[in-house]
């Protein structure tokens, strides 16, 4: 059987480096990967894609939606053919691929890797053939075909995207991902579940007062929320995305908020205030054990696991305003993490662990997101201008941050590269998205 | 090998597999363009996937291959309407009642001299219909986080209660709810605004 080499020179070295980065960092919860500044980009080429004329313009969308996943995946970048003068209109087969000059033009460029497909229909189902070629050797790579009914044209693209970015740097793509917020919807604030590109927002409650902060459950397929069931009655609760099952996790007396879940889905840190003013607490969902962690006089809240599970990030004001701090899961070992400015709050831990996001107010009194190194050595902000922005929240790969953003009567959701590049709004209609959580790839 | 040979024999065997493929695909691939609208039923877009060359999904992230995120249709409620019109009852009562609310400076929950003036006409009021309770909602402006504001605001809603309390009002009179900056009053971004934001706000409670 012939070999088909599936990962070129370069994955490998990638690879290497983030073993050696998981090595390095047992003690430290750091993983080191193709996000280090001297990663370059994989050039790719995507050509015209075929279709028949039953399947509609699907092919052109899936051939949209593809370029704007690999430009989002900051794995690729992808090479404009038409202006390098070449023909992407080419009828690809497998048997004369290699022949074509165009694989040669590829190559003189620098393209390393080309993509082509070809939509057809079958009854009601589209069916989309996806193929990848090493753009030096024109060798077939990948060879994939996806079959749907018409509304499942982004997930083919999606598909292909995520296939691509795990070929090539052997970690999940995030282009099937989604995003969970929370949405003004007849006078309340319910939660929504969106594609991570902003696409098919879905409501997923309808309890018509205020439901907040959603965190996703590690197996993606709940959402822990602080709920407001009735007005004075307000809990955390647990929804199961699937069916819309619903369970309360916590209904101590007093303000429950600020839920997450423990990178192994056990453990539920949150904040509550039935001691008086708001502590940090972790509840054992399988014994129902609860845990005390934080006894200040002050507020703590806003818990946030760092990826091993091992600590903490949280916001608290024991010492005047708020300022992000880091504690052991059982409350050991606080120490504060942010010092620059007065008003430091909602830490998000990257899941590759090299970086907090938070919410800062800058010297203009402005509230923009920046990030910390979990030593607290580097420090930087990557949001400007003029919005409220809140709710910092990692994608899976680690190289994105959602977060909300208000300018005057509208909040909206945005994504932006870890680097304070390329901010890309993704809700549209509306006035009031908020609170978005990336789910797990 | 050369090239040509190489394109050819993979042909061959992609060309097999494509003819196994629609043999079989009918039953083998099963799509689901569910189109339902029914509550509770999902309705996610789905595609089935099989690899053309004939190779097992290895690549690493791919173990969730037909594993979509799968969201239910919410079911319709009117959830939102009962709290609107529970609202507007309350309001009306504590309107007639003539409770005064009580407003904060910036990041603060400090009863002024000014709040505590109509805390005292308040309590009077309260001492006056001891069958009555009051909600106290603690609320916030704009600025800062939406979870740091759910705090600050339970913080002014207590020094609410608190105040009342020391005024002789009892306890299980006085419940306390923190909206954050969720439900402002005014919408305006400046700092008349943000005053009328800041605050503790007595809702009479309507059985």
């Amino acid at each position: 059987m012939r070999q088909i080499r599936t990962v070129p020179l370069i994955a490998y070295l990638v690879l290497g480096a983030g073993l050696v980065g998981i090595m390095e960092s047992a003690a430290t919860d750091v993983f080191l990967e193709a996000t280090r500044p001297d990663f370059q980009k994989i050039p790719i080429g995507v050509l015209e894609f075929e279709g028949v004329m039953a399947s509609g313009n699907a092919a052109e969308r899936v051939a949209e939606v593809l370029k704007a996943d690999l430009r989002r995946s900051q794995i690729f970048s992808v090479t404009d053919l038409v202006k390098l003068g070449i023909k992407v209109d080419e009828k690809l087969d497998l048997l004369n691929g290699a022949e074509l000059p165009l694989f040669k033009q590829a190559a003189d460029n620098g393209v390393a890797v080309l993509v082509w497909g070809k939509m057809a229909t079958r009854d009601a189902d589209l069916v989309f053939d996806g193929y990848v070629y090493d753009g030096g050797s024109a060798e077939l790579l990948v060879g994939k075909r996806y079959v749907g009914g018409p509304p499942a044209v982004r997930l083919m693209a999606h598909r292909l995207a995520d296939e691509l970015v795990s070929r090539y740097t052997g970690e999940a793509g995030i282009a099937r991902t989604k995003i969970a917020y929370v949405s003004d919807q007849g006078g309340g604030r319910e939660l929504f579940v969106m594609d991570y590109d902003g696409h098919a927002p879905r409501q997923v409650t309808a309890d018509g007062f205020l439901d907040l902060t959603p965190q996703w459950s590690p197996d993606r397929r709940s959402l822990v929320f602080t709920a407001y069931r009735n007005r004075r009655n307000q809990t955390i609760d647990m929804i199961e995305l699937a069916t819309g099952k619903r369970r309360t996790l916590v209904a101590l007396a007093g303000l429950n908020i600020t839920p997450a879940l423990s990178p192994d889905g056990r453990y539920l840190a949150f904040a509550t205030s039935q001691d008086g003013n708001s502590e940090i607490y972790t509840l054992d969902t399988r014994t129902n054990a609860l845990q005390r962690l934080t006894f200040q006089p002050a507020g703590d809240l806003s818990p946030f696991w760092s990826p091993s599970g091992r600590e903490l990030a949280f916001t608290s004001d024991r010492g005047g305003g708020p300022q992000i701090y880091v504690m052991n899961a059982d409350g050991s070992n606080v120490r504060r993490l942010t010092f620059e400015g007065d008003y430091n709050a909602a830490p998000a831990w990257s899941p590759r662990g090299d970086w907090i996001a938070f919410v800062c107010r800058t010297q203009g009194f402005q509230f923009k997101l920046c990030l910390i190194t979990p030593d607290g050595q580097k420090r930087l902000q990557i949001t400007t201008g003029p919005g409220i922005d809140d709710s910092p929240s990692w994608s899976p790969d680690g190289r994105h941050v959602v977060f909300s953003s208000m300018v005057n009567d509208q909040s909206h959701i945005f994504m932006i590269n870890r680097d304070g590049t390329e901010q890309e709004r993704l809700t549209s209609g509306g006035m009031r998205h908020s609170s978005p959580s990336w789910s797990p790839a | 090998m050369n090239t040509h040979s190489r394109m050819a024999g993979l042909a061959a065997t992609v060309g097999l597999l494509l003819v196994i493929a629609a043999g079989c695909s009918s039953k083998a691939i099963q799509t689901a363009s569910d189109s339902s609208t029914e509550p509770g039923v999902v309705k996610e877009p789905r595609v089935a996937e099989q690899d053309l060359l004939g190779k097992s999904p290895s690549a690493p992230g791919q173990g969730r291959g037909s594993e979509e995120i799968q969201v239910a249709k919410v079911a319709p409620s009117d959830a939102g309407r009962r709290h609107a019109e529970d609202i507007r009852r309350e309001q009306v009562a504590t309107a007639i009642a003539g409770l005064k609310d009580v407003f904060f400076t910036f990041d603060s929950w400090n009863i002024s001299d000014e709040a505590r003036h109509a805390l005292e006409l308040d309590a009077q009021w309260l001492q006056s219909n001891p069958e009555k309770v009051v909600t106290i909602e603690g609320h916030c402006d704009e600025r800062g986080t939406q979870a740091y504001n759910l705090v600050l605001g339970e913080k002014r809603a207590k020094a609410v209660r608190n105040y009342l309390v020391e005024l002789g009002v009892g306890t299980g009179r006085l419940t306390v709810a923190s909206y954050g900056k969720e439900r402002p009053f005014c919408k305006e971004h400046d700092e008349t605004c943000y005053q009328e934001n800041r605050r503790g706000h007595m809702t009479l409670r309507v059985r």
